[in-house]
């Protein structure tokens, strides 16, 4: 389905059009789902936000309106930001790994690929231009929701060391992308 | 640059700020607190969409994993477990007959400003009288709008029923108001439904009840700022 198709759908759920938003969930539920379960790692935790996330696309639909996203990165914003949210809320990470490595596929398939198109070019040469553990902290955080804590973990340093890693990674990507 | 530079209180610490939350990094404390930052300030909220904007390509990377029906079924039940028996969607032939729309008697046109206003009622509380409803038709035409004006959210929300403009034209929607000339609200954007802010100048007539028209226009709407194409719609707005 075409942006401007997705564009439309979410306009007619801010109008509390039903039939939109059940063809809205039609067409980006499976995206959501996959955007939950990599971060939550956890399939019935991953199933009630998603319920969460859908039932806030229907009542803050027209916030759309307003933001500079395409469709759908708004709606995966909305998704990774909710579920990004949860998993904060969580005590302690879960345990269970085997399920995040079934669901966790880094490699976009040849349709996102497409719709990624040269927009996507920009990110991912600015990041190819940081130092490689960099880079992939930064990624790892945006896909997986991995806390400073967690990156701290993973790359076997002091939790401050990890945010002057990270903020400075930023500065040098903001630098790239308004060049 | 030291990280003090970065947490100051010009640009580059809010930026960085916006983008370790769009990131997601950041503690639960500090997650809530941005989060509330962006619903009260423009301009963090700005900085965060610009880094949403940067980002997105990334979510290119993630799979989709189609969810068990048991989802959507939750999902109806929790926005509309009361209202999924009483609310059928319009579909077809009857709202598309023309003596349909001649014999609607007020009583109809009432049930359907419910019927529309329905899903708006619900969750805002509203001063009584905040909205209202008109039912867009005219004689000479098959186009058919149904509109709700919000004057707390100062917009028209539309619903195109039936008809369409062609190509190369436009509909324009016009506030009427007694004897003066018609005002132009915008040139209606595309689509089934669509909304529109109202101008300050504007709103104060149309909640005294002003008569709305929608014209067929040039592709851009009408080049004079006075319809120059038929009136293929018009109704008064009315309290529900």
């Amino acid at each position: 389905m075409a942006p401007q198709d997705i564009s439309k759908l979410i306009v007619r759920t801010s109008m509390k059009d039903r039939a939109a938003f059940d063809l809205l969930y039609r067409q980006t539920s499976a995206k959501l789902f996959g955007v939950c379960l990599r971060v939550l790692k956890d399939r019935g935790d991953a199933e009630e936000a998603l319920q969460e996330v859908f039932v806030k696309i229907w009542t803050k639909a027209d916030r759309f309106a307003v933001s500079d996203l395409s469709p759908i990165s708004w709606l995966v914003a909305v998704a990774r930001n909710h579920a990004i949210d949860r998993i904060r809320a969580r005590r302690s990470p879960s345990a269970n790994i085997d399920v995040a490595l079934d669901v966790a596929d880094p490699t976009p398939g040849p349709e996102a690929m497409a719709v990624a198109g040269g927009e996507a070019d920009r990110i991912h040469h600015c990041l190819d231009e940081l130092e490689q553990d960099r880079a992939a902290a930064v990624r790892g955080a945006y896909l997986s929701g991995e806390s400073y804590a967690e990156l701290a973990e993973r790359f076997k340093v002091p939790l401050n060391t990890m945010r002057t890693w990270l903020r400075r990674s930023l500065l040098k990507l903001r630098e790239c992308l308004e060049r | 640059m030291t990280l003090a530079e970065d947490n100051g209180p010009e640009r580059g610490g809010d930026d960085l700020l916006a983008a370790e939350y769009v990131l997601g990094v950041l503690p639960a404390d500090e997650r809530q607190i941005a989060s509330r930052r962006i619903d009260t300030e423009t301009a963090f909220a700005r900085l965060v969409d610009a880094w949403e904007v940067h980002f997105a390509p990334m979510a290119a990377a993630y799979a989709a994993v189609e969810p068990p029906a048991s989802v959507k079924v939750a999902i109806d039940r929790r926005l509309f477990a009361s209202t999924s028996s009483t609310s059928p969607a319009p579909g077809g032939g009857l709202w598309a007959s023309l003596a349909f729309w001649r014999g609607l008697a007020a009583a109809a046109i009432a049930a359907l400003a419910v019927y529309v206003a329905l899903p708006y009622v619900n969750p805002p509380v509203q001063p009584p009288g905040s909205r209202l409803v008109a039912s867009l038709a005219a004689d000479n035409s098959n186009v058919k709008y149904l509109a709700v004006y919000d004057a707390a959210r100062h917009e028209v929300g539309l619903s195109l029923v039936s008809g369409d403009h062609g190509a190369g034209k436009d509909f324009e929607l016009w506030m009427i108001e007694g004897k003066n000339a018609p005002v132009s609200m915008g040139v209606i954007p595309a689509g089934q439904t669509a909304r529109m802010a109202v101008a300050p100048a504007v709103q104060q007539k149309l909640a005294q009840g002003a008569v709305l028209a929608v014209s067929l226009e040039p592709s851009g709407g009408s080049p004079t700022g006075q319809p120059t194409g038929p009136v293929v719609a018009a109704g008064d707005l009315k309290g529900i």
